[in-house]
């Protein structure tokens, strides 16, 4: 599936869809929100909350790699050395 | 270790998310009555107060273990709990991020249940309830049974 078709989809049917075939990536915090980033074919969604894992705020896709940043930083090389 | 409550059918959760950590205990506040849930934040910790318990022991009437975490992954204190006469038919579930195939098989090969963590609320609703589905049938209805 293309980033378009997904985006074209009801939100509900993206969340179904992440949550079956999604590539769980990382997470990160953003103020008081937490925001989920799963892989989906050649792209990225990441899942920004109301209230972790229950109520979702809404979806944001993107292509590019600089968008990982925020997540990147987050992995801990230690045990790959 | 913690707990959260003083009750008589004992949920172990490890996992090193203390938000998961969070969810899980509220989504059995519904059985709060007669379920502790205990936790720990890696499978070192998990292990070192699992394989302490002895065979006459209370033990947990099932562990909740996520597949990645620090010290000793889920699926290595899996292994290791079934090495332990008394944990081998405890019922277990991996409770992962992950919706993998080959997790799912893993889970299978070793007898433990398979829950890909929920991303909303319509999943986490019913959380608890899949959990509780992989405790044996008696204690299935004593735990149904209360809340009713």
């Amino acid at each position: 599936m293309k980033m378009h078709d997904f985006q074209l989809l009801p939100e509900q049917d993206q969340i179904e869809i992440l949550y079956q075939f999604g590539v769980y990536i990382g997470k990160h915090k953003q103020a008081f929100s937490i925001i989920l980033l799963y892989q989906l074919e050649g792209f990225y969604v990441e899942v920004f909350y109301r209230k972790y894992r229950s109520h979702v705020k809404h979806l944001h896709c993107f292509e590019s790699t600089e968008c990982l940043e925020p997540y990147l930083e987050q992995i801990d090389v230690e045990n790959l050395v | 270790m913690t707990n959260s409550t003083t009750a008589r059918n004992v949920v172990f959760y490890a996992d090193d998310d203390l938000d998961d950590l969070e969810l899980v205990k509220d989504a059995f506040a519904q059985y709060s009555k007669n379920v502790e849930v205990l936790t720990a934040t890696d499978g070192s910790k998990a292990l070192s107060y699992l394989s302490n318990l002895k065979k006459y022991d209370t033990l947990p009437c099932l562990i909740i273990l996520d597949v990645n975490m620090p010290v000793i992954n889920g699926k290595e204190t899996l292994l290791r709990l079934r090495e332990i006469e008394h944990f081998q038919d405890v019922p277990v579930v991996l409770f992962t991020t992950s919706s993998q195939p080959m997790d799912k098989s893993f889970a299978k090969k070793y007898n433990a249940g398979f829950i890909t963590k929920p991303i909303d609320v319509k999943q986490m609703e019913v959380i608890a309830d899949q959990f509780i589905e992989h405790c044996s049938e008696e204690i299935r209805d004593k735990i149904r049974r209360q809340i009713k």
